[in-house]
């Protein structure tokens, strides 16, 4: 039986795609009499069995060692495209995660979206979503892992654009599946070169050949950075960063999945393309470089957001640009133990944002205050989130971080700076967005706030207790160090940058912040943070601006060159054949002499030659 | 020739047979020859499935089917008629197409018997195109294709429908002229006279000449399919003619061009491919980026479609230029999968306009609300269009470049310039599609337009979303796009024998140019290596 489940692992991202298709009858309108409930329910149950049989699945895959699956999909001459699966614990470890975090999420959404006409078709989405991810974890191809990625672009760009009728998510769907899509084109070319250099999409074989592959500098350079451009992108990385923040109007449960597993997704590929990364340095150092860049920038840029989710899902770069960092560096265990700490509890923060948000119907946090009173789970919930984040002790997070400091400790020292700036910042922010959403008084939109009901209360607390249960987890796995073999010291700092961040965040005045301050330097670091360093202008003045000017100038030539010179022969035709008609008088002698003149000019042509003799003569 | 039943003739002369009765129609209402129109489009296209199913060998690369009687003996025209892996899946398109637009062109009242009895003299005359062996039958069908269409623009098209349709013949016909050219000075070369396209295929023509039956033929090709600077017809006769139209135009039309680029470019005048192939990769990428730069600029829903067009045939062009079975194979696939995705979105432009009446996307907006049937199938052909992975267009994209990089007859710089710059046509292609779906169906509906409509045509009340009838059509184009994009072998099987021939052919013919150098030789070319497929692995790709 264990062994079937384990044989038939293929199945496991199907799941989520027959859910999705079951609900066609109520997303399409058709059965309208039961409401769309049933829809969900159906959504529901596949993902549970998703999680059954990937939880038998990945206890067989400890003790058995399947064969490896492997579907042929193109084949012509001597190229073979095929989709295999990797069945190993990682992947099915993977993939259990996603399918867990997308049952609370789906749960939460029973209640979140629950007064919404579109319910069904959401959790076609969602479910079209889980599949693309619990793919894209067992894939075992770089070809299939980039048609996944393409997937959840879509994924992400359908459920953004969720609410379509409302005015920001026209150009936040838009701007999502654009800026991904860079990302992927130029990983395709990536897949695309790789396919002729090597022969082979498949990873295992991929790596065989990068081990003996000599490639000239320019071309191993050029491969290497197509490679991360598409995590880049889907990591949202600098300077592919913009769509996350925008990708925040979309519905919340969709951002619990976003922020948490969809960009893991992303790091998962790099981490899983690292071996082959190996070719470039060039693409190493621009690993460590971005990444580093959006580390310190998104944790900078979060601090002066005053929307809840905007706050959060800036973080949730700055975390990815450490996994970045560490695949740079070639640090892969610590970027996988960062990329599980990270997901569990941004997921966690990010349904405790969900309960405030539909309770309040506010996303802005100067217009909350005093919830943690009314609202006891969410409060615990995102205490919780924020401790298993940041660098605190017996948690997920600490753990991740201390991995990361160990191994750059005798490397690159500044890295360890890094990785404490961005935990103290986070810890400010955190502290931050705490402070004026649970404490103080309250305001006129968290005065009455109840807690909210039992369809999101569930899943929120259940990830609460699997974010407190995530050291045990770790420990499970054989990944906790011993104690005697600590480095005392990196755990001191670490705890230390969490606890600056956190007393900064806890004694600084905000009432003063909110306000437009007068000063002006103050007021310029204030905008130039709360407008993302104007990244944002900056596109908008250079690429974009100079894509338009191109896209217009084409069109000008087109109109005006290619097809004026077409429209100018016409004219040209048309006028001579008006003005020749004049020559058709009536008049014969008019004719005779037209005649006359023609005949004396072809004679005169072809003698011509005679001519020339008898003037020479 | 053959002893059994000629399928092929059948299949190509019942619809034309079959418009000749339309005059004598009993029909008051005007309702029941488009039901007439429909029982003979439907079962010529069920005909063409089982003829195809029953006789054609998927295994073998040569023509199948032949037919072949005398027609004019005096000017040697044979009526002969065969099929191969590259025209069965064309034909087989055609018919599709179509059949399709008969029934999307069911509002039509005005004139409906002339309307489907042109819709059907082209359902012939496109697979007379597909099918003919004969250069002169060849150029026969050729042009009475170009009649039809000539009327279906100028009668039901859009306002500007007579310039429209008088660009696109005068464009078409001094096309055609240099295939008839062409035409007669092949034929009449050498000692043996004849129209014969395998004949003509097997004489051995000097290079001089036959660098200029390419050059011309590329031209008359090159008009059709279309490549830049010989595309600005198309979007004046995509953008004017009615939705059904478009989509036989965008649908079957443009592939026209890329099927006699293959069938007699590259395979009757193999020596001159070689000299002229790097200038259609350049061409290709050119058609790829600027038709999605100038499209990105359209204002007008039909006309950006248009471009798109242009910008997608350069695959074609990039794929025929690779000199590889991939690219061959991808070149093919991307003119079926162009043809059901295009005549998906034109409908849909169509079914948009018959609510809006009008395709000024600046009019537009917010139509999700009242059509979220036509809102979700756009954005599926969008999709497609935007080569989706799952989806048709990404299959044969990522095949055209495969082909394109894997090719040993270029210098690596010259892959990689030509690599790159299609590769951002593919990120061009979202801007555009995804900017016209957010300016017609995302945000608030757009008062205006509301407002005129109830002025110019009394039309009150909301948009009424897309009927069955409509989302079977689309369904109709759209499922083959998946199944195809899920699984590319479905339709590349039944052709790959038949493209590894012509890639085989066309490289051995290189390999023998590239052994005594010219002075004129292109600097990107380099000789490649001999065809590393054998006929062991041609057989193995079918099983």
């Amino acid at each position: 039986m264990q062994e079937l489940l384990l044989e038939a692992s293929w199945l496991i991202p199907l799941y989520g795609l027959v859910g999705a298709v079951l609900t066609l009858p109520w997303s399409t309108g058709y059965i309208r009499r039961t409401g769309p409930r049933p829809a969900a329910y159906f959504n529901l149950l596949m993902t549970i069995a998703a999680l059954v049989h990937g939880a038998i699945a990945f206890r067989a895959s400890l003790s058995l060692a399947p064969d490896p699956i492997v579907i042929h999909w193109f084949k012509a001459a001597d190229l073979d495209l095929s989709f295999a699966l990797d069945i190993s614990p990682v992947s099915l470890g993977a993939a259990e995660l996603v399918t867990g975090l997308s049952i609370l999420a789906q749960f939460f959404s029973l209640g979140y979206m629950e007064k919404d006409w579109a319910l069904a078709r959401f959790f076609a989405l969602m479910g079209f979503f889980e599949g693309a991810m619990t793919g894209l974890a067992l894939s075992d191809s770089l070809f299939l892992s980039y048609a996944l990625l393409e997937m959840l672009t879509l994924s992400t760009y359908l459920l953004v654009g969720f609410w379509y009728a409302q005015p920001l998510v026209v150009t936040a769907a838009r701007d999502a599946f654009l800026t991904k899509r860079v990302g992927d084109v130029l990983l395709l070319m990536g897949v695309v070169a790789l396919a002729t250099l090597s022969g082979t999409l498949n990873f295992q074989e991929l790596y065989d050949w990068a081990e003996t592959a000599t490639l000239t500098p320019t071309v191993s350079t050029l491969l290497g950075l197509a490679l991360i451009s598409g995590p880049i992108g889907k990591c949202a990385q600098f300077p592919l960063h913009m769509w996350l923040d925008e990708a925040m109007e979309g519905p919340n449960p969709a951002s619990i999945l976003r922020n948490s597993v969809v960009v893991a997704c992303g790091a998962y590929i790099l981490i899983k393309l690292q071996p082959i990364l190996i070719l470039s340095p060039t693409a190493s150092i621009a690993l460590v470089v971005l990444g580093t860049m959006t580390a310190i920038g998104a944790s900078l840029v979060a601090i002066a957001q005053i929307d809840i989710k905007r706050a959060l899902s800036h973080s949730t770069s700055a975390y990815l640009g450490i996994v970045f960092i560490a695949v740079g560096m070639q640090w892969t265990n610590v970027a996988l133990m960062v990329l599980f700490a990270h997901a569990i509890a941004k997921a966690l923060l990010f349904m405790s944002t969900g309960s405030i948000i539909v309770t309040t119907s506010t996303q802005d946090i100067t217009e909350m205050g005093g919830l943690w009173s009314r609202m006891p789970a969410t409060t615990t919930a995102f205490v919780t989130g924020a401790s298993g984040l940041i660098g605190l002790l017996p948690l997920g997070g600490f753990w991740s971080m201390r991995e990361g400091i160990n191994a750059f400790w005798y490397d690159d020292v500044w890295l360890v700076g890094v990785l404490l700036i961005v935990n103290a910042l986070t810890a400010f922010n955190l502290t931050r967005v705490f402070r004026l959403v649970f404490l103080g008084s309250p305001k006129v939109k968290t005065r009455r706030a109840p807690e909210v009901p039992w369809t999101m209360a569930v899943p929120m607390v259940s990830l609460t207790i699997i974010t407190l249960l995530v050291p045990a987890i770790l420990n499970r796995l054989y990944l906790l160090p011993d104690w005697a073999y600590m480095n005392q010291s990196a755990v001191v700092l670490l705890m230390l940058s969490g606890l600056i961040g956190f007393l900064a965040g806890a004694l600084a005045r905000f009432s003063g912040v909110w306000t437009r301050s007068v000063q002006m330097p103050f007021k310029f670091l204030q905008d130039m943070l709360a407008y993302d360093f104007y990244v944002d202008q900056l596109y908008r003045v250079t690429v974009i601006w100079l894509v338009n000017l191109v896209s217009q100038f084409s069109a000008w030539f087109d109109r005006y060159i290619v097809d004026g010179v077409v429209n100018l022969v016409g004219l040209a035709s048309i006028f001579s054949g008006e003005s020749l008609k004049y020559s058709v008088s009536g008049q014969s002698q008019l004719y005779l002499l037209t005649i006359l003149l023609g005949v004396s000019f072809l004679g005169v042509w072809l003698t011509y030659p005679m001519w020339n003799a008898l003037l020479n003569y | 020739m053959s002893t059994q039943f000629p399928w092929l003739t059948t299949v190509t002369l019942l619809p034309l047979v079959a418009s000749l009765l339309i005059p004598v129609l009993p029909d008051k209402q005007g309702k029941t020859v488009r039901w007439y129109a429909l029982t003979v489009g439907l079962p010529n296209f069920a005909l063409m499935i089982y003829v195809f199913w029953q006789n054609y060998d998927f295994s073998s690369p040569d023509f199948q089917m032949n037919e072949s009687f005398s027609w004019i003996p005096q000017l040697g025209l044979n009526w002969s008629l065969a099929v191969d892996g590259l025209s069965m899946p064309l034909v087989v398109l055609s018919g599709l197409v179509t059949t399709l637009s008969i029934l999307a062109s069911w509002k039509v009242t005005k004139k409906p018997r002339l309307f489907y009895f042109l819709i059907l003299v082209l359902y012939s005359a496109q697979i007379g195109v597909f099918c003919a062996q004969d250069l002169l039958l060849f150029f026969f069908m050729w042009e009475l294709e170009l009649v039809p269409v000539y009327v279906l623009i100028s009668v039901w098209g859009g306002p500007k429908r007579l310039y429209a349709a008088t660009k696109f013949i005068l464009y078409t016909a001094i096309g055609s002229i240099f295939i008839l050219v062409a035409a007669l000075a092949m034929a009449f070369y050498g000692d043996n006279v004849t129209f014969d396209m395998r004949e003509l295929a097997l004489k051995d023509y000097s290079l001089t000449f036959e660098l200029l039956m390419y050059a011309a033929l590329l031209i008359a090709y090159g008009v059709k399919l279309p490549i830049f600077p010989l595309h600005t017809w198309l979007p004046d006769a995509h953008g004017e003619a009615s939705a059904p139209v478009s989509m036989i135009l965008a649908g079957v039309l443009l592939k026209m061009g890329g099927y006699a680029l293959i069938r007699m470019n590259v395979e009757m005048l193999p020596d001159a491919n070689f000299y002229f192939a790097p200038m259609l990769a350049v061409l290709g990428v050119v058609n790829i980026v600027y038709g999605a730069l100038v499209s990105f600029a359209q204002r007008n829903l039909k006309r950006r479609l248009a471009y798109s067009s242009i910008s997608h045939m350069g695959f074609v062009l990039l794929g025929v230029a690779s000199y590889t079975e991939v690219g061959f194979s991808g070149a093919v696939l991307q003119m079926v999968s162009h043809g059901l995705i295009a005549a998906a979105l034109f409908f849909l432009a169509g079914v948009t306009y018959d609510r809006t009446h009008t395709l000024a996307m600046d009019k537009m907006g917010g139509l999700a609300k009242s059509m979220p049937v036509v809102f979700a199938l756009f954005t599926a052909g969008s999709m497609a269009s935007l080569a989706l992975p799952g989806m048709s267009g990404f299959a044969s994209e990522i095949m055209v470049f495969l082909g394109m990089t894997s090719s040993d007859s270029y210098t690596s710089t010259f892959k990689v310039v030509t690599v790159l710059l299609s590769a951002i046509g593919v990120i061009l292609t979202p801007i555009y599609l995804l900017s016209m779906l957010r300016e017609v169906f995302y945000g608030k509906q757009n008062p205006a337009l509301a407002e005129e409509l109830a002025e110019e045509y009394g039309q009150t009340g909301d948009f009424w979303d897309a009927k069955p009838r409509e989302v079977f059509i689309t369904a109709c184009l759209l499922i083959p796009v998946i199944g195809v994009g899920l699984y590319p072998k479905l339709l590349t099987q039944t052709y790959d024998v038949k493209t590894v021939q012509v890639a085989t052919r066309a490289r051995t013919v290189v390999s023998t140019i590239a052994q005594q150098p010219l002075q004129s030789l292109p600097q990107v070319s380099v000789a490649p290596q001999l065809p590393r497929a054998s006929a062991s692995e041609l057989l193995g790709i079918v099983k």
